[in-house]
């Protein structure tokens, strides 16, 4: 092997080295950076010549950098993250409807309690005035309990409905982020390279657009192709096909695909399935649920108001006013009644008569024509809210945890350590340094070679 | 496994350990395990349903504690209209021995009269503003001393009502008899008139409920008069009529309507328990053994009936005692059931209360327990993530 080879081999060693010190220094400054799979120098051996029969190695050969994914973890990570924020989305807005149906003395149960005692009460002593007036004030309470739970429930929705397009923004910014780098992902594809940092770009992208809502990816050589669960398009190519909002009649955010379909009840995960869920399914079930519960139970009242006698004499008027459909009864009942002397307490006009108060007192324990009484009702909408406030929030908690192995499988393979880079870096630099001596050595080799034939002269 | 970053897991450690100190510092300082519907959504509902038992046990209470004053105002009433008939009774005995002259006789009635007078006194007892023996009518006395006449005030003698002048749609009138301790009422349909109120007084006399001689007609100064020999008392709302008021010098001596009604009243104490909170002045002092019938005929009698005439009305006042001591076992009876309904209550609300706690609520000590080995777990994370945290291989190059 010639002086001029081993110094080609020593420059080789220089340039390889310096690329894996390059690779190095670039994972330690990304340490830190979201998203980012940490990168490693690619390094061959040169090919080996042949010198008069015997094999030479010809150095090192820096091939270029691959960054260190496993698709599979990446995918995961995407899916648990829609259902994390699913959840998170869900909780968030049952920890503030859930307050409204705890016990305290503004809740529906407490007030349509204290509307039996005042009642009983009213029975105990049914010329009291001032049990009469505490029987129309404790009914008047009821009403308001029922228009502020079902106000809760509403201004929550309107809530949700807004952010609906919120999401909607986010979700056609991130797409149209996507799309812009799929051309040149599909250039370093095709020439056989390694996304890179372009790669980590559009996971992180992904996975900023899997917490929106459920995408899934098709890797093509030429493109990638992202759609939501259902199958509508979100990013073909290059192409950014955006979703669309449009309001319905009743005031709820509709969302379209590009092509301008109704996907609102197709869309799943994310914050966005999330919200919609919590809009369009949780939300309606819980008003309807107390729209029937405000509407039966003013019927039942009102019922056993007209067939009692009043304080004049008369039968029985109307106590609640309530809608003549369900829906929106709990918004509306209100109490029609404005004169304690006309709840019909008696069942024969007279002063003292109480004929009627049984009557009252069994519609708390007497089955609604939902087929339970209002007080078990009311419970069974607590139990309900309890449980899907408890079930959404173990969901969040089982995502983050789940979320946070994945995260751990995540960086176990792409990840940066500190510690192994700083002992790749102490690698690199001494191999650098070695083949720095070399090159020197045979620097000093040359100068002694160029010396040989001034030597004797001196 | 190799591992790139400690710092999520250390988080996520420490982020749940917090929690827990968290949850545990709000149980000791709330003394609940349930602070929210989520933390056990089961038990919040069944809450609802006991939070309501409680309200209503105290209010079964409070109806106790305001029934018990009213019954035992009505007891006492009885008491002393026991007591009276008792001295009525002596009086009577010692009036229909052959030895009393006419002139103690008379003294004697008068002071039968004082005691009539008592008698019906209690009879109106009122307890808050509630007549207690007035049936559901509650708010005017239930006895008043009736009258032969009554005339309504409508008519006039240029205009005079006629028996062809129709009553209000819906009015009522009612004439309460003194004798026969019975109530008629009419109730006035559309097109009814003073006739028909008429033949309805006819068909009473008949039936016994008002007395024989009942009547009802124009007197000259063009008003209806409701005429009865033995006393009534009567009420309309028709205002056709007009008020129905007593005519001058007509009232009865010892004679006393009743116009209250029979009405039960029944008053829950209870989740299936409920008692009856009134006695119906017509059932204790007129019908059975009429206590203020026999009152009046005692008086009769020593005014101007013979020995054995006294004799028989003092007999007639024992069983009027005895019927008005039967009266009362119910009474007494309910009253009873009211301090024992009570007492029951009141463990009731210890239960409740019981039940409440060991749904929503946590044992003080669980909870120390609970915050002592939280904030133990939490100290130990921190402590973990201080030591661990740091640590790189750059600490050890030079």
């Amino acid at each position: 092997m010639s002086l001029g080879t081993s110094l080609s081999i020593g420059v080789q060693a220089l340039n390889a080295e310096s690329g894996a010190l390059q690779a190095t220094n670039n994972n330690i400054a990304n340490s830190n950076t979201p998203g980012y799979s940490r990168q490693t120098v690619l390094l061959d051996e040169g090919t080996p010549t042949d010198n008069g029969g015997i094999s030479e190695g010809s150095g090192v050969v820096l091939e270029g950098f691959q960054s260190v994914r496993d698709e599979l973890i990446q995918n995961q990570i995407q899916s648990e993250t829609q259902a994390q924020s699913s959840a998170n989305a869900q909780t968030a807005s049952l920890q503030q409807i859930q307050p409204t149906f705890t016990t305290s003395t503004q809740d529906i149960g407490t007030q349509m309690s204290a509307l039996f005692t005042s009642l009983s009460s009213l029975s105990a002593d049914p010329t009291n005035s001032t049990n009469r007036q505490a029987v129309l004030t404790a009914g008047q309470n009821l009403a308001t309990a029922f228009n502020a739970t079902s106000s809760v429930l509403t201004t929550q929705q309107l809530s949700l409905n807004a952010k609906v397009t919120q999401d909607v923004s986010k979700i056609n910014s991130l797409t149209q982020e996507i799309a812009a780098l799929s051309p040149q992902l599909a250039e370093l594809k095709s020439s056989g390279q390694d996304g890179g940092t372009l790669q980590d770009q559009q996971n992180q992208l992904v996975l900023q657009l899997s917490a929106l809502t459920n995408v899934s990816v098709t890797r093509t050589e030429g493109a990638d192709t992202l759609t939501t669960g259902n199958g509508t398009p979100l990013v073909v190519g290059s192409e950014s096909q955006g979703l669309q909002t449009t309001t319905a009649a009743n005031g709820m955010v509709q969302v379209l695909d590009s092509n301008g379909a109704n996907v609102t009840s197709a869309l799943s995960g994310g914050d966005l399935g999330g919200t919609v869920e919590m809009r369009d399914q949780t939300i309606p079930s819980l008003l309807n649920h107390l729209d029937t519960l405000a509407n039966q139970f003013g019927t039942a009242f009102n019922a056993v108001q007209s067939s009692g006698t009043d304080g004049y004499g008369n039968a029985g008027s109307q106590f609640f006013s309530i809608p003549a459909v369900t829906a929106g009864s709990a918004a509306a009942i209100s109490v029609s009644m404005t004169d304690p002397t006309e709840i019909a307490a008696s069942t024969d006009g007279s002063t003292g008569g109480n004929g009627n108060m049984a009557s009252f007192s069994a519609l708390q324990t007497v089955a609604l024509p939902s087929g339970q009484s209002p007080t078990s009702t009311y419970a069974n909408l607590v139990d309900q809210v309890g449980s899907l406030t408890a079930n959404a929030s173990a969901e969040s908690g089982a995502t983050t945890a789940s979320l946070l192995q994945l995260n751990d499988q995540f960086s176990s393979v792409s990840g940066v350590s500190i510690d192994q880079e700083s002992t790749n870096l102490i690698t690199y630099q001494t191999a650098y340094e070695a083949a720095a001596r070399v090159v020197t050595t045979i620097q000093a080799l040359f100068q002694v070679t160029l010396a040989m034939g001034t030597a004797s002269a001196e | 496994m190799r591992v790139a970053n400690m710092v999520p897991d250390m988080q996520y450690a420490m982020q749940q350990s917090q929690q827990a100190l968290s949850t545990a510092l709000q149980q000791v300082s709330t003394s609940l395990r349930v602070n929210q519907l989520s933390d056990d959504p089961s038990a919040s509902a069944i809450m609802v349903t006991s939070l309501a038992e409680s309200a209503n046990v105290d209010q079964y209470t409070k109806n106790i504690s305001s029934l018990q004053s009213k019954m035992q105002t009505a007891d006492a009433s009885l008491n002393s209209v026991v007591t009276s008939l008792n001295s009525a009774i002596t009086l009577g005995t010692s009036g229909a021995t052959g030895t009393v002259n006419s002139e103690n006789k008379a003294a004697i009635a008068t002071q039968v009269q004082s005691i009539l007078s008592a008698v019906v006194g209690q009879a109106n007892t009122e307890y808050q503003g509630v007549y207690v023996f007035g049936g559901s009518e509650s708010t005017t006395p239930p006895f008043v001393q009736a009258s032969t006449t009554y005339t309504s005030a409508q008519g006039s003698s240029t205009v005079p009502l006629a028996m062809t002048t129709p009553l209000t749609p819906n009015s009522t009138t009612t004439i309460s008899d003194a004798s026969t301790g019975e109530t008629m009422s009419f109730h006035a349909a559309a097109g009814d008139t003073i006739a028909n109120l008429e033949t309805a007084i006819n068909t009473a006399v008949t039936a016994g409920t008002l007395s024989p001689g009942t009547s009802a007609t124009i007197d000259a100064s063009g008003n209806l008069s409701i005429n009865s020999s033995g006393g009534v008392v009567v009420t309309t709302n028709a205002t056709t009529l007009g008020v129905m008021t007593a005519s001058l010098s007509t009232m009865v001596a010892n004679a006393y309507a009743y116009v209250g009604n029979s009405t039960v009243d029944s008053v829950q104490i209870g989740e299936s328990t409920s008692v009856k909170t009134n006695l119906p002045g017509n059932q204790v002092f007129t019908s059975g053994a009429n206590v203020i019938g026999s009152l009046n005929g005692l008086i009769s009698a020593l005014q101007s009936g013979s020995s054995t005439q006294i004799g028989g009305a003092t007999t007639a006042i024992t069983t009027a005692l005895n019927y008005v001591s039967e009266q009362r076992v119910p009474l007494d009876s309910t009253i009873s059931q009211l301090s024992s309904q009570e007492s029951y209550l009141g463990q009731e609300t210890i239960t409740l209360t019981s039940q409440q706690t060991a749904l929503v609520g946590i044992n003080i000590a669980e909870a120390a327990t609970n915050l002592s080995q939280a904030e133990l777990t939490n100290s130990a994370v921190l402590a973990a993530a201080a030591k661990v945290l740091p640590q790189t291989l750059l600490d050890y190059l030079k």
